[in-house]
């Protein structure tokens, strides 16, 4: 590439083939949900459900590949499958920038290089969970939730779809909050346990707080643009970026500031859903799921979902340098910390979790680094071989009665040879060791991230970029100690769940051991989510589930162990895909950059900035040797000397003698659920409880103090009626009393009275008459 | 030929009889019976002055008050009976509701 060179972009709406199956693929797990979340409670047989969640995923896979080949068939620039269904709403008439818009957002599906491989990736490990699920929820299957999982999981696949297949930014956010709304769901599955509901609050509540920076996000752009569909947006970015002002609720800046200011509320968004500092905190609770919504949802898809928005607004991002730095910055902050996070966690769970935080970050530093291929690239590999891990780990912990605590465990490789061997591959791929998945991925976001330093022949790019790097390195580092600790523990030395524990490393499993010394009630959150699975419901489907207690672990049934080693040989083999130029001399036979060039035509292209020279190749073959050869083996090493070869762990027990609060520090994810509950949460409920103090005295004294006057009015009212009216009234009637005693007594009632005194009338009357 | 005054004479003092009656008996019987006196009385007057004026209408009118006083002193004596059942008294002095 050279300095002066501008593409035109490549995917228009005219070179845009239609599909007209392609609603079918985000509609059949629709279906799939509704059918068995309508009728699953009253079906007979579990395995009707099975077959609609298994059937409706697993012919979506197959319709996805289908368009897939379709699409690799189409000529490079034009690789683009529309359809548009309906129109979802109309917008026109709203204000936007340069008049009223008449932009209508349509129900419409985009099958393009990008959202086609997220598409297969949801559909393909979707089914392969979804046929682990079989196994690993058997014990639910006589409780009448079974249905309700499989239900949950395909609303989830349908709403991921949406997410990935959707072709405006509207679509997207349908699918966002979805997918939201299902990792809800799902973690909270076992919402009788109160640390499932508290994590699924949490989970959904911090999510929140980035679903709000996205919407600020996508506003702005449905504010400059006119327009939230991606091919619009793509087609007039490029006019915009070259606007000289852009005036917006009275403030003007350049459309740069206004690009930066879109990504980096854009990038809050995609901090909530892919778990980056500071907002990481729920990913780590959210392992109160049952295991398959870890993979798929924890691991593999959902949280990958912010980095598909990044990748998509791309032609954002690329115009942002300082959001792109800002992504950058959080990124390599997240794979370090949340990686040193993983090195003292005894939970399985716990420590793929504060893992995928980490991979997380990776894949940020790497669309910070502007290497938007290579970050996607690490979404697609760490799918694989995380997936492959979270799966093991679940069939260990079902194995081990779900146990979760690694203290626990041991010696399971002899036990359960599949997933050992399939666990112990992916371990080698997320460590980054040459010629696994993970080396080609993470070293690719590395190497770029190093070579945005090197500029121009000399070490002068931005400092941050170097700071960015070295804290990758510890953080690939700590990733490769832990892992294979993780190894370890729980699949070589002794098994330490039958009693048989000469080194007095296990703990009893209620108390969690490493927990209660801090009073970290976070802790022992996501230990046991099977909690109510009764040793009866194991014997009963032996088939699936492991055997009931008193016995040693085996290995799990076929539905359990098959996806892990399909994941797992993905995981080997995937990184092929991406094959680096610069290795093309060692193996001339495997195409160089697949990936990259598959999805250049998404790629909005800018004069490159730092793409000028090139880092001489001596010192990209160096940092890679020096990676995959020195560093990642070194701390691999360290973590098998410290743990397999000295199977006391006398040496890691010294280590932390020596450094208690370091250990105390890493052990308690320095504190920040503390400081989060200590800093926001308790002002938040302070505030609110003044608020509510607030509106007890105030309002409703408002509304006391007026009922209190009018009953003191009415009681003056009373007053007055009783005493003034009434008293007039009975003084009339007092004074009428006393004075008709007097013609009282005139009233006889006799007649002759009345008679006498009519005749003395009448003698009147004559006299008068006569005599006058 | 007896003179006019002294039958007026006479007629007034069977009426001041009659009122006397009326107004100082007690007994309900007998202050029908006053009643009568009253309203012969006043037939007398008519007669009387029938007979001086030489015209018959005043005759006419006698022979209207006597059959009004019978069908009067019909409704009276069946109020005395009702009277007495329902009281079981015919003296006026205990028929006093009208009193204040």
């Amino acid at each position: 590439m050279t300095a002066e060179m501008t593409l035109v972009h490549a995917a228009t709406t005219a070179a845009s083939q239609p599909g007209t199956l392609l609603w079918l693929i985000p509609f059949l797990p629709l279906f799939g949900f509704l059918l068995n979340g309508l009728s699953g409670r009253k079906l007979k047989s579990t395995k009707v459900v099975d077959f609609f969640a298994l059937g409706s995923v697993g012919v979506a896979f197959l319709l996805t590949l289908y368009y897939f080949i379709q699409l690799a068939g189409l000529p490079a620039e034009g690789r683009s499958i529309h359809q548009s269904l309906w129109t979802w709403f109309d917008v026109g008439g709203a204000r936007v920038l340069g008049g009223l818009t008449t932009y209508k957002i349509q129900w419409a599906y985009k099958f393009d290089v990008l959202s086609g491989c997220m598409a297969l990736l949801v559909t393909g490990a979707g089914f392969l969970i979804h046929l682990f699920s079989t196994g690993y929820m058997a014990e639910e299957r006589n409780d009448g939730r079974y249905y309700r999982f499989m239900a949950y999981l395909n609303l989830f696949v349908f709403s991921m779809l949406n997410l990935v297949l959707g072709a405006n930014i509207m679509m997207m956010f349908l699918g966002w909050e979805g997918v939201g709304l299902c990792s809800y769901l799902l973690i909270g599955f076992y919402f009788e346990k109160e640390f499932a509901a508290v994590a699924g609050k949490k989970a959904f509540v911090t999510n929140r707080i980035g679903d709000f920076g996205f919407m600020i996000g996508f506003f702005l752009i449905f504010q400059i643009f006119g327009s939230l569909d991606y091919d619009t947006l793509m087609g007039s970015v490029r006019a915009v970026a070259h606007l000289p002002a852009i005036t917006l609720y009275g403030h003007t800046a350049s459309p740069t500031w206004w690009f930066n200011l879109i990504g980096c509320c854009l990038f809050v968004g995609a901090m909530g859903k892919s778990a980056q500092i500071p907002l990481y905190v729920w990913l780590p609770d959210a392992m109160a799921g049952p295991t398959p919504v870890s993979a798929l949802i924890h691991a593999a898809t959902m949280v990958t979902s912010g980095l598909y928005m990044i990748t998509r607004m791309n032609f954002i991002y690329v115009n942002a340098p300082v959001a792109l730095a800002v992504v950058l910055a959080f990124g390599s902050l997240t794979a370090f910390v949340a990686a040193t996070m993983g090195l003292a966690q005894y939970d399985i769970k716990k420590v793929l979790a504060y893992s995928t935080v980490s991979q997380l970050g990776f894949m940020f530093m790497g669309m910070g680094a502007g290497a938007f291929s290579a970050g996607m690239f690490h979404v697609f590999t760490h799918a694989a071989f995380k997936a492959s891990l979270f799966l093991g780990s679940g069939s260990v912990i079902a194995a081990c009665h779900h146990e979760q605590d690694m203290r626990n465990m041991g010696g399971l490789k002899k036990l359960m040879p599949i997933t050992a061997m399939s666990m112990i591959l992916a371990t080698f791929a997320i460590s980054g060791i040459f010629p696994f998945s993970g080396f080609f991925s993470k070293d690719e976001i590395l190497w770029k991230v190093f070579e945005g330093w090197y500029q121009h022949g000399h070490y002068t790019g931005p400092t941050l970029n170097l700071v960015a790097w070295i804290l990758g390195m510890l953080g690939a580092a700590c990733t490769a100690f832990y892992m294979t600790r993780l190894i370890a523990m729980t699949f070589y030395g002794e098994y330490r769940g039958a009693g048989h524990d000469p080194h007095g490393l296990s703990v009893p499993s209620e108390a969690h051991g490493h927990d209660d010394a801090h009073g970290d009630p976070h802790d022992d959150h996501g230990h046991d989510d099977h909690g109510h699975a009764a040793p009866s419901h194991a014997a009963a489907h032996g088939h699936a589930a492991p055997d009931s207690h008193g016995h040693g672990p085996t290995e799990v049934s076929w539905r359990m162990w098959l996806p892990v080693s399909i994941l797992a040989g993905l995981a080997v083999v995937l990184g092929f895909l991406n094959y680096p130029e610069s290795l093309h001399r060692i193996l001339p036979i495997v195409p160089s950059e697949l990936f990259s060039k598959w999805i250049e035509p998404l790629l909005y292209q800018v004069a490159p900035a730092h793409h000028g020279e090139h880092v001489p190749p001596a010192i990209e073959y160096g940092l890679m040797a020096w990676a995959t050869l020195v560093w990642a083996p070194a701390a691999m090493l360290l973590a098998w000397w410290m743990y397999k070869v000295d199977p006391s762990w006398s040496r890691a027990k010294a280590f932390v003698a020596r450094f208690p609060v370091l250990y105390r520090w890493v052990n308690a994810k320095y504190y920040v659920d503390e400081f989060y509950e200590a800093a926001l949460i308790e002002p938040i409920k302070r505030f609110s409880a003044q608020l509510w103090s607030f509106d007890t005295w105030v309002v409703d004294g408002v509304v006391n103090g007026a009922a209190r006057a009018t009953l003191i009015w009415a009681g003056l009212m009373n007053w007055v009626d009783e005493y003034l009216v009434d008293g007039a009234v009975d003084l009339v009637e007092y004074f009428v009393q006393e004075t008709s005693g007097v013609f009282r007594g005139l009233q006889t009632g006799r007649v002759q009275n009345y008679a006498f005194v009519m005749f003395l009338g009448f003698l009147v009357f004559a006299f008068w008459k006569f005599l006058v | 030929m007896v003179n006019l005054n002294t039958v007026l004479l006479i007629s007034s003092i069977l009426f001041a009889i009659g009122i006397a009656g009326v107004l100082v008996r007690r007994n309900a019987l007998v202050i029908l019976m006053s009643i009568e006196l009253m309203l012969n009385a006043a037939n007398l007057n008519f007669i009387a002055f029938a007979r001086h004026s030489g015209s018959v209408s005043g005759q006419a009118f006698a022979l209207l008050v006597m059959g009004f006083a019978a069908a009067e002193v019909a409704v009276g004596l069946a109020l005395v009976v009702a009277l007495y059942r329902k009281r079981d008294t015919v003296q006026v002095d205990d028929i006093n509701l009208l009193k204040g």
